[in-house]
């Protein structure tokens, strides 16, 4: 049996919740947690990510927990998910396409055309190509966005983690960048397993997600809609 | 009377642990760089280049003026003064000890720190407020690797050329100002060339080395050391340079102690 893409498992959320927070992201479904900023919902792509420890609990991704593995191997794991933080996390001193290309130019072993071959197909997936050479404070609050998504999506990774990933979209917009970040359905099923963490979604959102959770400021976890 | 033996301890103890982590911070980043895969090494060989083209390139002007102005000025005075006892021959000595060997290499290392230092620790911490050293490591870049490693190497090569381009362009200067004040071209080459040994190559080696060192971990250091707020980053800016321009007068008062 193989281990789920992102299990959570007594995690303490921050400022002492009573409440341990358990939660299983299954394959290929796409899991939304809500909550507002006192819930602690912001926590959570890092302790997946292991770039912060919960202070009790484990989080597993592909059955390993990041946070446990040495500083080399640790970097190396995270290209296998891909990440969206909040407010984006793009450099501002690189132009969108350089944004995209980056994890791509530093941590692959491809030749170089290969990687902008790669980075081309990204940003015409997400129709980014004609604004690619602005840099970010050039860029619109939607390209920018969707940098974030081409860059997070950049490893082809089977898990993305997507925090208040539609801020600043329209809905439209949004339900685009959804579908891309999902990807193809195939017999297999093979669509991208997505976490997504937030305060509120759009209605036209919600009805693509599988899940959605909602997180209260005590760290109960409760699905609104299964 | 304990107490305020006991502040002056903690405050001391502060500083020495402060000194302690930029030291860990520095062997790290050295670490991380010979670390760097063939694909990193790329990646940060450009970003370093770049750096190189800020920090070096774009300031030659300045050096060249500052080290013309600052020679031509003592070079002047000096040879109109030793003029009167007949000891201009000196004046290669001075170019050498007081210019090549001290001021260069001082006034260059504070100079970058002033002009470059301030913009690695302002760019840095900014990079640290918006998220974009979380994104990088989210991504599975060491952050040390793409933003330190090439920042540090651009601050050796930068401060090492700078010092010769300083020290270039202030024996040039000398000469001009010799040349007004009555000395002949020839007899300033042959003073400052018999004032100039091999230990003046080497220690100029040696003050670039530890003047860039300076140069390129104390604004990374404080820079990355900023956490969440845009109001630490003056802070970090401003702790950087002064860090950097009191370890640099210290770091130039060791070697004049030592060699």
């Amino acid at each position: 049996m193989t281990a789920p893409p992102l299990e959570f498992a007594n995690v303490a959320l921050p400022a002492r919740r009573p409440q341990a927070l358990s939660l299983t992201v299954p394959a290929h479904h796409t899991v939304a947690v809500l909550g507002d900023e006192a819930s602690g919902v912001g926590a959570l792509s890092g302790f997946a990510l292991g770039l912060e420890r919960p202070a009790a609990g484990s989080v597993k991704v592909f059955g390993t927990v990041i946070a446990d593995l040495p500083e080399r191997e640790r970097l190396a794991f995270r290209r296998r998910v891909g990440y969206l933080p909040a407010g984006d996390g793009l450099l501002q001193n690189l132009s969108l396409r350089d944004n995209v290309a980056l994890p791509l130019r530093f941590g692959s072993a491809a030749a170089p055309p290969e990687i902008e071959g790669r980075v081309n197909v990204m940003l015409a997936q997400v129709r980014l190509a004609p604004a690619a050479a602005r840099r970010p404070a050039q860029a619109s609050e939607e390209e920018r966005r969707r940098a974030a998504f081409a860059r997070a999506m950049a490893f082809d990774p089977g898990l993305l983690l997507l925090d208040q990933p539609f801020d600043g979209v329209t809905v439209r917009t949004a339900a685009e960048l959804l579908e891309v970040a999902r990807g193809g359905e195939t017999a297999e099923g093979g669509r991208r397993t997505i976490l997504v963490t937030g305060h509120e979604l759009p209605e036209a959102i919600r009805r693509r997600v599988e899940t959605v959770y909602r997180l209260s400021r005590e760290g109960v976890l409760e699905p609104e809609r299964a | 009377m304990i107490v305020p033996i006991a502040r002056l301890g903690g405050s001391a103890a502060r500083r020495l642990s402060r000194l302690g982590a930029l030291a860990r911070f520095g062997f790290g980043a050295l670490r991380a760089g010979f670390a760097l895969s063939a694909a990193g090494r790329r990646v940060a060989f450009r970003v370093t280049l770049n750096q190189i083209r800020f920090t070096a390139v774009n300031a030659v002007g300045l050096f060249v003026l500052l080290s013309g102005i600052l020679s031509f000025l003592v070079i002047s005075q000096l040879v109109r003064q030793l003029g009167t006892f007949g000891a201009t021959d000196l004046i290669g000595t001075v170019i050498v000890v007081a210019i090549v060997r001290e001021f260069g290499p001082l006034i260059t290392a504070l100079a970058v720190a002033g002009r470059s230092g301030t913009a690695i620790s302002a760019e840095l911490a900014t990079n640290k407020v918006l998220g974009e050293v979380r994104a990088l490591e989210a991504m599975g870049i060491d952050s040390r690797q793409y933003l330190v490693v090439p920042r540090l190497a651009a601050a050796l090569v930068s401060v090492f050329a700078l010092i010769v381009v300083f020290d270039v362009g202030a024996v040039a200067a000398g000469f001009l100002a010799a040349s007004i004040n009555g000395m002949t071209g020839t007899r300033y080459a042959e003073t400052v060339l018999q004032s100039l040994g091999a230990d003046d190559i080497w220690l100029t080696v040696a003050k670039a080395v530890a003047f860039g060192l300076i140069v390129g971990v104390v604004p990374c250091y404080f820079g990355l050391a900023a956490r969440r707020s845009t109001t630490e980053i003056p802070i970090a800016v401003s702790l950087a340079t002064v860090v950097a321009l009191v370890g640099i007068f210290i770091c130039s008062a060791l070697f004049a102690a030592i060699v």
